[in-house]
């Protein structure tokens, strides 16, 4: 992240990634964290409660929850009521498979909160491949019912070769349901390693979606990757990787990373109960490794301003370093898919 | 009367204040040292006072940022300087 501000090093977090619980009532192949069961010694409410407290006091404007399933917890109505009543906004990522009619009236009486409801195919045939059997009619009830409330709500994609086809369809159904469509970059990560040759996207496919994404203004990403033009990366809010400098990832256990594709032990900034996260933001030398981080390898690149060497968690999942660049670099996607 | 728009957030950091606006979302960068506190956009901070105790010329820094925050939609509306 190029912008002077951010360089001299913010107080807090902007928003953070809370994966709540481990615990996932489906499997989906390209899950990011390998959710299932849940983990070992997930953070109890009152520990989660006060992690809320903490957010509040450092000034973190925006949660985004995640899992595993959050609202597999029993207590994550109370930790989104925590966030709320200290005027935290919050994003859910749910699968949809636990929402109902008086659990979707309830949250839209906070009006802090917006909901994606992961789905992964325009038909059911190519979302239940991915995120198993009865998920695309699941998911679809949940958006429909989410679509009558007030919650700002979107359909959630990762894009895979399985279903890159489906993207322009997917935009279609979300256009009719009412609600938005937001496409998220595959990362080889979770059981999204095990099954990354088979769903990776083909340099056609990634180009052929950024030209889409471009044509498609009102579809939304936080993966300013998919865009090839610095103009385009412009629109996307906050692009490039804010990892340690303007976001963070807490995972069940109350442990900081870098980012949600970065939860390795090599990549432990801290723990919520050993410290507190004022201590983890403004002290953890992994935090600190990654606010100094250059990607030298790109500097010659033409792109090198707009992209700053994309995803470090793709580089290191992939090239086993996080200062490698990226290697599905869209530049290299150019090339390989003219060759 | 400044307010901020509900989707929108406000807090102090060194260079000055950070805007939050969770629809994109997007960042402001405010460079306004000690001028203002985030309660001046939440209602926690008198606007008059605060006016007050303002040179000219940091009034009209003030009606810069203010007249920047209503443009991209930070604050519902301004009425100042």
């Amino acid at each position: 992240m190029s912008n002077r501000f951010v360089d001299q090093g913010l107080r807090a977090p902007v928003n953070v990634t809370w994966e709540v619980t481990l615990a996932c009532n489906l499997r989906c192949r390209h899950c990011l964290s390998s959710s299932g069961i849940a983990a070992p010694n997930e953070l109890t409410t009152a520990e989660a409660l006060d992690l809320v407290e903490q957010f509040s006091r450092a000034g973190v404007f925006q949660i985004n929850f995640g899992g595993g399933e959050p609202f597999i917890r029993p207590d994550f109505p109370q930790i989104l009521d925590a966030c709320h009543q200290r005027g935290i906004m919050t994003c859910i990522s749910t699968n949809g498979t636990l929402l109902d009619q008086t659990l979707v009236e309830r949250l839209a009486k906070s009006r802090l909160v917006a909901i994606q409801v992961s789905m992964d195919g325009a038909d059911r045939k190519s979302c239940d491949l991915l995120r198993g059997d009865g998920t695309y009619e699941t998911a679809l009830k949940a958006v429909a019912l989410l679509a009558k409330s007030s919650i700002p709500t979107s359909i959630n994609t990762v894009l895979t070769a399985a279903n890159a086809a489906d993207i322009p369809e997917l935009h279609n159904l979300a256009r009719t349901l009412g609600v938005s469509l937001r496409v998220s970059r595959f990362r080889p990560s979770g059981r999204g390693a095990e099954n990354w040759e088979e769903l990776r996207p083909t340099p056609r496919q990634l180009l052929d979606f950024s030209q889409w994404l471009t044509a498609s203004g009102d579809v939304r990403t936080g993966d300013s990757f998919f865009s090839l033009t610095s103009q385009e990366r412009q629109g996307l809010g906050l692009n490039l990787c804010g990892a340690a400098k303007l976001t963070c990832c807490v995972g069940p256990e109350g442990k900081f990373y870098p980012c949600a594709f970065l939860q390795q032990d090599d990549f432990l900034a801290g723990s919520i109960r050993e410290q507190s996260l004022q201590q983890i933001w403004d002290e953890s030398p992994m935090y600190e490794s990654f606010r100094r981080l250059r990607i030298h390898s790109c500097e010659e690149c033409q792109r090198f301003d707009q992209c700053h060497g994309g995803c470090p968690a793709v580089a290191w999942h992939l090239k086993g370093r996080i200062d490698g660049g990226d290697p599905e670099c869209l530049e290299n996607c150019v090339t390989m898919a003219d060759a | 009367m400044v307010s901020l728009q509900q989707a929108c957030r406000v807090r102090k950091e060194r260079f000055g204040l950070l805007f939050y606006d969770c629809r994109g979302p997007r960042l402001l960068f405010a460079e306004t040292g000690d001028l203002l506190e985030p309660g001046f956009f939440t209602g926690e901070v008198s606007v008059a006072e605060t006016l007050e105790r303002l040179t000219q010329a940091e009034q009209r820094k003030v009606a810069g940022l203010l007249s920047n925050l209503a443009k991209k939609g930070f604050i519902r509306e301004q009425q100042i300087c």
